[in-house]
């Protein structure tokens, strides 16, 4: 407790400084020593009874006059202190000091000038009151100028004095001995020595038990005396000690003044703004130099002076590399790029991410309540897209922390497990197909036109040999034509717009099948060799009629006359118009189409050397397009609107039953291995069927935008062609293996124009010379074009 | 770059200047190159009149400046450029059009006549002068090729001498040997037959007429038929044409895309060379020995037929625009060659500028299906319009000279 200490001393002081006083007023000037003598009895009585500290208090005022009335004046001030504490605790301390007013006359009065006047007029009150109640010994006057006045009297050198005291050195020589038990000094009158080597009274402590139990009594100030064992003397504690023991005792801060409940002052505001700001007082250090700094600068500068510290040497320019991968194997399975796992790329923001997106990323009413009511997983945004006027006005982002760590968890929970992605390079899934020019040779241009018809060509078919090409038209005629220089050797008028020809496929028989209106001609062109020709003509000519005549569906007629000059050999008069016909591979079987959807009467095959006919079908399957023999085996097709069936001419059965997925056959060609066959359609498909492979098409061509009206195989080379409405020609590779495990390739390779486009209508039939890769074509526009 | 040295040179003494490098402007076209020849020759002799020049460098005809001529034959300029120089080759102008019934489909002439085959199943003989001198009729069939054997003593009655029977198939195509004692058929019928031309002892009465060694008339002649003294069979398709390289050779071209060069007397086949297209017609060049074809495609083709590594193609003439229908080598210049082409044009070629024709020659209206030369300056063409259209042209004499 350095306070009450200090008190102590202090009152020490003060005593002293009334025992001057007193001193003085008894005469001798060099008597230092009584006043403390004395005290010394007093505190040698106060020995016996160390416990009772009030008696010293009693005993050092004892030797004085007005003792008596100064502790009157004491209780009054107490009192008066009691009543202004609250106002100041100044005041109170002063008025505390008040028992010492005698001695110390100028500090009460500079105190109670510092005072309120209303203080003073209390202090007046006050000291009329103590002139009232007091013994009447010492002041008439009341107030404070009695009391100087009284003073002055009393003690001239006071004031001077009381500077002297003021010194605290002084006050600390008091105790000499220092901190050992006080018991050494039990025994002794005195406790230590003073500079002078004379010894120190302890205060004259007389009082027996009588004295003490009177004191206890009588002297109202007992409770605070406290007696002190360093000087042996009893000190009266004053109102502003006891109020600190007090305060102390109660656990409460030893300054009264001290405010422990001051204002708090907010850092932060209780009011939720948009900017995170604080209202912090700036340090006291932020305006200061910082001394430590100033300390270090100091001791660099001086270092620097002294050289210690030597400059930074330049940096080197050059810079410098670093191999770091020199020792890595390159061939190391966890080799750094190996393994090198992408951190999971981070979604771009976007326009609702903007200080001010476009409206249509704002969230209407209905989508935010939605939004909120949504699990945060289920939320397809995280957050709330917001317009703000200007990029100034966006708040912190809210979420920040909270992305960073769910950031964080992304890529620490990533999967280091590689998972070997296939990259299919879109490129790959398309069916490697080779390059067209590798599949050469095929048609590329237009070499010759042959001109002559003058309507449209319904149908062409070459020779055998390739030499020679027939052409039946809708002008009633049909024309022979070379091959190589385009020149027109022979025009044969006929009855009828032409529909089909067909050229005898045996080289040895020279035959041409011409259908017309309802008629089948058997032509002989004359044409090649002299001994092929009459053979022909031996052939037709050496039939004889069998014995008994059957009926058949149509009537073979012989030509004679200037129409046997013209060519014509047989006239197969049909019960119906003759829409196609097409030989047997062998040259003498012959079969003639009438398409008609009310009769089994569709499909005639004719046998020219027996001249037989008969009808292979009693049903009718639907409306017959097209007919066609087997290359190599007894198979008959025949292609109604939807499907193509397969007979077996010696069986006389179905084969199979082929599925165009089309809505209207138009035509049909059977590749020279017998295998594979393609069907053309009104509705722009053209069908290729693989017959050992399934009974739906292989492969669908949808590259005519307009119907097909034509399908040809070539013999030798694996080419097809088809012929449409647009005009167009196109040839396509058409490879088939004889591995049976590998499908045909097909690749388109050629569109070839060139027909002009009459009444809606282009090419009408295709078909391939027989040992060049060369195609021909009949179109709408009365021309047949070779392409090369 | 605006001079180059260059040096003059000539294989003609008539037109030989001095051997002194010059320097002349690189831009300098062919006009500007002929007038300084010209130049040059008039200061060396007087009496020299202008001539246009054509101008050769390594080989190749000079077209374009001279500049950009040798950037893209890559020449270095720093040198001395050598130059060639000929007489340049003038126009053909065309001389006669003789009409006939049909298209014809050959012709062949020579230093008197000009004999064509036409597809009214005839062949005619010309005078040079466009004269219709005779009417060869016989055929029941379009004539498809014509060839010489003997001309001399033509006379006005024409008998058909032989029927040459054995092809089973139309014949496209005839040859004589150069001693003009056999003939070499080419037919349909994928064979190549050899017949003697030497008429036999019974027509010893008519031996002096000429003679058309075709399938003659066998409505009063069958007792003439004759029959193939060889029969060279190889070929895969059909015959299309038929030429004797000399007296022991004879070469086919044929639909198969194979040019075949036989042995005339063992029948062997000797050389194979294979195209890619079928040819029409092949024309062999004594003088530079190569051969010529037209096939069906754009091109003119060279062959060497000495080669016996089959497909050699020395080099393409490509201009046309149609098949290549008849290729003629000139019979006195070993540079130059004709070919008619379905594109209705007649086609003039230096094998020195093989980008380019000398000349084309446009006066058919249709299909070009023959072209022929004479020796005396005459070229000749006929096609499908009818017509059969001669030019004279000049100046081969000066060059044939070298």
């Amino acid at each position: 407790m350095p306070t009450v200490n200090l008190e102590i001393q202090k009152k020490g002081t003060m005593s002293k400084a009334k025992e001057k006083s007193a001193k003085k007023r008894v005469a001798e000037e060099d008597d230092d020593q009584f006043p403390i003598f004395d005290k010394d009895i007093a505190e040698k009585e106060n020995l016996e009874d160390e416990d009772d500290l009030s008696d010293s208090d009693e005993s050092v005022f004892s030797g004085l006059e007005d003792s008596g009335s100064d502790s009157e004046e004491d209780g009054e001030g107490d009192e008066d202190g009691d009543d202004e504490d609250e106002d100041c605790a100044i005041i109170s301390d002063e008025i505390l000091k008040n028992d010492t007013v005698a001695e110390t006359s100028a500090k009460p009065t500079a105190t109670v000038k510092n005072t309120s006047k209303h203080q003073d007029e209390k202090l007046e009150s006050a000291g009329k009151k103590n002139i009232k109640k007091g013994k009447g010994i010492v002041m008439e006057d009341g107030g404070e100028k009695g009391l100087t006045t009284t003073f002055q009297g009393l003690t001239t050198t006071l004031p001077a004095d009381e500077y002297d005291q003021d010194t605290s050195d002084e006050e600390d020589v008091r105790n000499t001995v220092g901190n050992i038990p006080m018991e050494w000094y039990q025994d002794y009158p005195h406790i230590g020595y003073d500079l002078d080597g004379k010894k120190i009274f302890k205060p004259i402590r007389n009082k027996d038990e009588l004295d003490e139990f009177l004191d206890k009594m009588e002297n109202p100030d007992y409770w605070r005396t406290v007696h002190d064992k360093t000087t042996a003397s009893d000190i009266r504690l004053s109102d502003e000690q006891v109020d600190l023991v007090h305060r102390l005792q109660k656990g409460q801060f030893g300054d009264a003044s001290f405010n422990e409940y001051e204002p708090s002052v907010d850092f932060f505001t209780n009011e939720v703004m948009i900017h995170p700001v604080t209202n912090r007082p700036q340090d006291k250090r932020s305006f200061i130099p910082s001394l430590i700094e100033k300390q270090k600068v100091s001791k660099m500068v001086h270092a620097i002076k002294m050289g210690w510290i030597k400059p930074r040497k330049p940096k080197e320019t050059t810079p410098q590399y670093y191999d770091l991968w020199a020792k890595e194997d390159p061939n190391a399975i966890l080799g750094r790029h190996k393994m090198h796992v992408p951190a999971p790329k981070m979604r771009l923001p976007g326009h609702e991410e903007s200080y001010n997106p476009p409206p249509e990323y704002l969230l209407t009413e209905e989508e935010r309540l939605a939004w909120e009511q949504q699990d945060p997983e289920d939320r397809k945004l995280p957050f709330l897209p917001q317009k703000h006027s200007c990029l100034r006005a966006v708040p912190a982002f809210s979420r920040f922390i909270h992305e960073r760590f769910e950031r964080c968890l992304d890529l620490y929970l990533c999967p280091r497990q590689r998972k070997m992605r296939v990259n299919v390079n879109p490129e790959d899934l398309i069916p490697k197909l080779p390059k067209p020019k590798d599949l050469q040779p095929f048609p590329t241009t237009m070499s010759l036109v042959y001109r002559g018809h003058t309507s449209l060509v319904r149908s062409i078919s070459a020779s055998p040999t390739g030499q020679w090409l027939v052409s039946g038209s809708d002008d009633c005629t049909v024309r022979f034509w070379e091959v190589n220089t385009g020149r027109c050797l022979k025009t044969l008028e006929v009855g009828g717009a032409v529909k089909g020809v067909a050229w005898n496929p045996n080289p040895a028989v020279c035959l041409v099948a011409v259908c017309f209106e309802s008629t089948v001609l058997l032509l002989n062109p004359a044409l090649g060799d002299r001994l092929v020709v009459g053979a022909t003509d031996q052939l037709i000519t050496s039939y004889e009629p069998p014995e008994e005549d059957k009926e058949q569906a149509v009537t073979w007629a012989l030509s004679e006359g200037p129409e046997h000059d013209k060519g014509h050999r047989l006239t197969l008069t049909h019960p119906k118009g003759v829409k196609q016909v097409v030989w047997h591979g062998k040259g003498d079987y012959l079969s003639s189409v009438m398409p008609d959807n009310t009769s089994n009467l569709q499909v005639l095959i004719h046998q020219v050397s027996k001249r037989r006919t008969q009808n292979p079908f009693r049903k009718n399957k639907g409306l017959v397009q097209c007919v066609s023999f087997h290359p190599l085996r007894p198979y008959f097709f025949v292609a109604t609107q939807r499907c193509v069936r397969v007979y077996n001419l010696i069986k006389q059965e179905l084969t199979k039953k082929l599925t165009a997925n089309c809505k209207w056959i138009s035509s049909m060609a059977i590749h020279p291995g017998g295998d594979n066959l393609i069907c053309g359609s009104y509705d722009c498909r053209l069908a290729w069927f693989d017959l050992d492979l399934s009974t739906k098409p292989y492969k669908m061509l949808r590259h005519h935008k307009k119907a097909l009206r034509g399908v040809a195989y070539h013999k030798h080379y694996p080419l097809f062609a088809s012929g449409a409405d647009d005009g167009s020609v196109i040839v396509c590779h058409g490879m088939v293996y004889n591995d049976l495990l590998q499908n045909p390739l097909i690749v388109p390779v050629k569109v070839l124009r060139g027909h002009q486009i009459t009444h809606d209508l282009g090419v009408l039939d295709v078909t391939f010379h027989p040992t060049q890769p060369w195609v021909f074509s009949s179109g709408a526009d009365a021309t047949i074009r070779l392409f090369t | 770059m605006s001079q180059l040295q260059t040096r003059f040179f000539t294989e003609n003494k008539k037109y030989s200047v001095d051997d002194v490098p010059f320097s002349i402007p690189a831009a300098s076209e062919v006009q500007d190159l002929s007038s300084v020849i010209n130049k040059l020759l008039e200061a060396k002799n007087g009496s020299h009149s202008q001539v246009e020049f054509d101008f050769l460098v390594r080989g190749q005809f000079l077209r374009t400046s001279l500049a950009s001529h040798m950037e893209a034959e890559s020449i270095s300029t720093e040198d001395v450029v050598e130059i060639e120089y000929v007489e340049r080759f003038t126009a053909p102008q065309p001389e006669e059009c003789m009409m006939h019934d049909d298209w014809i489909s050959s012709v062949e002439a020579d230093s008197e006549w000009i004999l064509t085959g036409s597809y009214d199943k005839t062949a005619r003989i010309w005078s040079l002068e466009g004269k219709a001198v005779m009417t060869v009729a016989g055929h029941t069939d379009v004539v498809k090729d014509v060839a010489w054997v003997k001309r001399e003593n033509l006379l006005n009655k024409l008998k058909a001498r032989h029927c040459c029977r054995g092809h089973a198939g139309s014949v496209d195509t005839i040859a004589t040997n150069p001693t003009r004692t056999k003939f070499c058929s080419g037919s349909w019928d994928k064979m190549l037959k050899i017949w003697s031309a030497v008429a036999t002892e019974e027509d010893e009465e008519l031996e002096e007429q000429p003679n058309r060694p075709r399938k003659k008339q066998k409505t009063e002649q069958l007792g003439l038929t004759r029959t193939p003294l060889m029969t060279l069979s190889g070929h895969n398709e059909a015959v299309s044409s038929v030429l004797w390289l000399d007296g022991e050779e004879v070469c086919s071209a044929s639909w198969d895309h194979t040019i075949r060069v036989w042995d005339a007397e063992t029948g062997e086949l000797k050389t194979t060379l294979t195209g890619s297209k079928v040819f029409n017609q092949l024309s062999y060049s004594p003088l530079c020995q190569r051969l010529a074809s037209g096939s069906t495609d754009r091109h003119v083709r060279l062959w060497d037929p000495r080669s016996k590594d089959g497909s050699l193609v020395l080099l393409s003439l490509t201009s046309h625009n149609g098949w290549v229908t008849a290729v003629k080598w000139a019979p006195s210049h070993e540079h130059q060659l004709v070919s008619g082409s379905l594109d209705n044009v007649v086609k003039l070629w230096d094998v020195r500028s093989c980008k380019a024709p000398l000349y084309d020659v446009s006066a058919h209206e249709d299909k070009v299906l023959c072209v022929d030369w004479t020796d005396s300056g005459l070229l000749l063409s006929g096609g499908a319009d009818n017509k059969l259209y001669t030019y004279r042209y000049t100046a081969c004499e000066s060059d044939a000279g070298a």
